[in-house]
């Protein structure tokens, strides 16, 4: 039988002591696209840090392809389930030299491609001249594209994804959302959103799991 | 008076209360000029004299001792309270950092120290109370200076750019590659106070330890020979002791699955 590329067990979060989902079970195939919703403050984020292993879940576990990250090594997990956060945290230098600077950890074993990354640029909408511009000297809206493609080059089988398109306009998010697809179809990428209901990803999303504690949605 | 060094002069008590006479005139001025520092100073200037005449006695007792183990167990006082210290300096701490600190200082300001009385200087014994206690307390004094900015850059920064540090990690960097940045920084930042004051000594003022062994009579070129052996000597405890924090530091808030443990990292509330 053959493992699901990612699966979610029984996985329960907290933030500061506060527990905030629990037993959430997820499995995603390769290609797919889930789309997570619920009230704000009810823990997607926390999911996501847990499931990218950057904080310890409460209970349950993660796997990839039926390993556990503890067993491909935590760095060699997180290349292959890249977390991209909401809010966009790039380097101090150019858009290149952000772009670039993943393919410097030992964990990453492909070399950075220029032309892919001026080719993935132009489908965010993004001009080819943005790549010598310094990277802190983007808006908001430009710097969340460079994020999502920063992680993207590295070829992840997974990417999860916190509120994609907060700061982008229709165009933009659209754009987004073709890239997705695109690198789903094309190789198989799967993505796990964070988003709300009214985002235009979420719609053409393969599930879309509702977050929303049982007693809020009765 | 017993024990002094020829050519030194050695100052009675009416000299010394005639010095204080300089700690009335910055009251006035305190007074004058309604600075509000009257209480405090007074307070200072009674440590001082304190906190130097217990010095002095401690180590009248100190030098005489011969044995190793009672040498340790002074030294280890000292490195406790300089390690009590440089934590105490940092605006931001976390669980285990004074025993952090004292490690750091014991590992790199005693092997500095011992090398320079056993191998440099060549006493003998190298723990000779004399030499080894002057000496570690200089190192100590200004490696934990160093310590401390090291310390407090560190925290600092890992709390600043957390965000950075976590998006590393996200993107498939080690611990190692996540914190090499914010380690470099606090290892540069805890070693530029030495660096700067190799530059200038001699130049603008002379170290305390000269101008001491130059009042007690010392051959002012033979004073500086030691000078330059103790600035060598605070330069190699203090780089040391900046790398030997920042690793502690980063063993401490970075675990075995690569994640950042920023919830570790506190603010002081002094």
């Amino acid at each position: 039988m053959v493992e699901p590329l990612l699966q979610l067990e029984k996985l329960a979060v907290a933030a500061n002591g506060v527990p905030l989902l629990r037993d959430v079970s997820i499995s995603l195939e390769a290609g797919e696209r889930v789309a997570l919703t619920g009230p704000s403050g009810c823990g997607k984020t926390t999911l996501l840090r847990a499931v990218a292993g950057l904080i310890d879940p409460v209970a349950g576990r993660v796997r990839l392809r039926g390993q556990t990250p503890g067993t491909l090594g935590w760095p060699a997990f997180r290349r292959r389930v890249i977390l991209v956060a909401q809010r966009p945290v790039l380097l101090e230098g150019t858009v290149r030299q952000n772009l670039s600077h993943p393919f410097r950890y030992a964990a990453t074993k492909a070399v950075f491609d220029e032309s892919r990354a001026l080719e993935l640029m132009e489908q965010l909408l993004l001009e080819p001249s943005r790549m010598m511009q310094e990277a802190l000297s983007l808006s908001e809206g430009q710097r969340q594209r460079i994020c999502l493609l920063r992680a993207l080059l590295v070829e992840p089988d997974v990417v999860l994804l916190d509120e994609p398109c907060s700061a982008l306009d229709a165009a933009a998010a659209e754009a987004v959302d073709e890239v997705v697809l695109r690198e789903a179809r094309r190789r198989g990428l799967a993505a796990l959103i964070v988003s709300h209901e009214r985002e235009s990803i979420i719609a053409r999303c393969d599930h879309i799991i509702d977050l929303t504690p049982a007693r809020e949605a009765v | 008076m017993e024990g002094s060094v020829p050519g030194a002069v050695a100052l009675n008590s009416w000299q010394l209360v005639l010095a204080s006479s300089f700690v009335l005139l910055a009251g006035g001025i305190s007074f004058a000029l309604r600075l509000g520092l009257e209480k405090r100073l007074a307070l200072a200037s009674v440590r001082t004299v304190v906190q130097l005449l217990l010095a002095g006695l401690i180590l009248r007792w100190v030098f005489q001792l011969e044995q190793l183990l009672p040498i340790l167990a002074v030294i280890l006082a000292m490195t406790a309270i300089a390690g009590h210290a440089a934590v105490q300096r940092s605006s931001r701490t976390f669980p285990g950092a004074t025993r952090s600190a004292v490690i750091t200082l014991v590992l790199s300001t005693w092997l500095t120290a011992a090398l320079v009385t056993g191998a440099i200087i060549q006493v003998q014994p190298w723990y000779k109370p004399q030499y080894l206690v002057p000496l570690l307390g200089m190192i100590l004094g200004n490696a934990l200076t160093g310590i401390s900015l090291s310390l407090d850059q560190i925290l600092q920064t890992l709390v600043s750019k957390r965000d950075q540090v976590e998006m590393e990690l996200a993107h498939g960097a080690s611990r190692w590659e996540a914190a090499r940045a914010p380690l470099s920084d606090a290892v540069r930042c805890g070693m530029i106070p030495i660096i700067n004051s190799m530059m200038v000594v001699g130049l603008v003022s002379l170290p305390g330890m000269t101008t001491g062994q130059i009042l007690a009579g010392e051959d002012p070129f033979r004073a500086v020979k030691y000078q330059i052996v103790v600035m060598f000597m605070i330069a190699a405890a203090t780089s040391l002791g900046c790398v030997l924090i920042s690793v502690l530091v980063y063993h401490r808030v970075f675990n075995a699955r690569h994640q950042l443990l920023s919830e570790l990292i506190i603010k002081r509330h002094n």
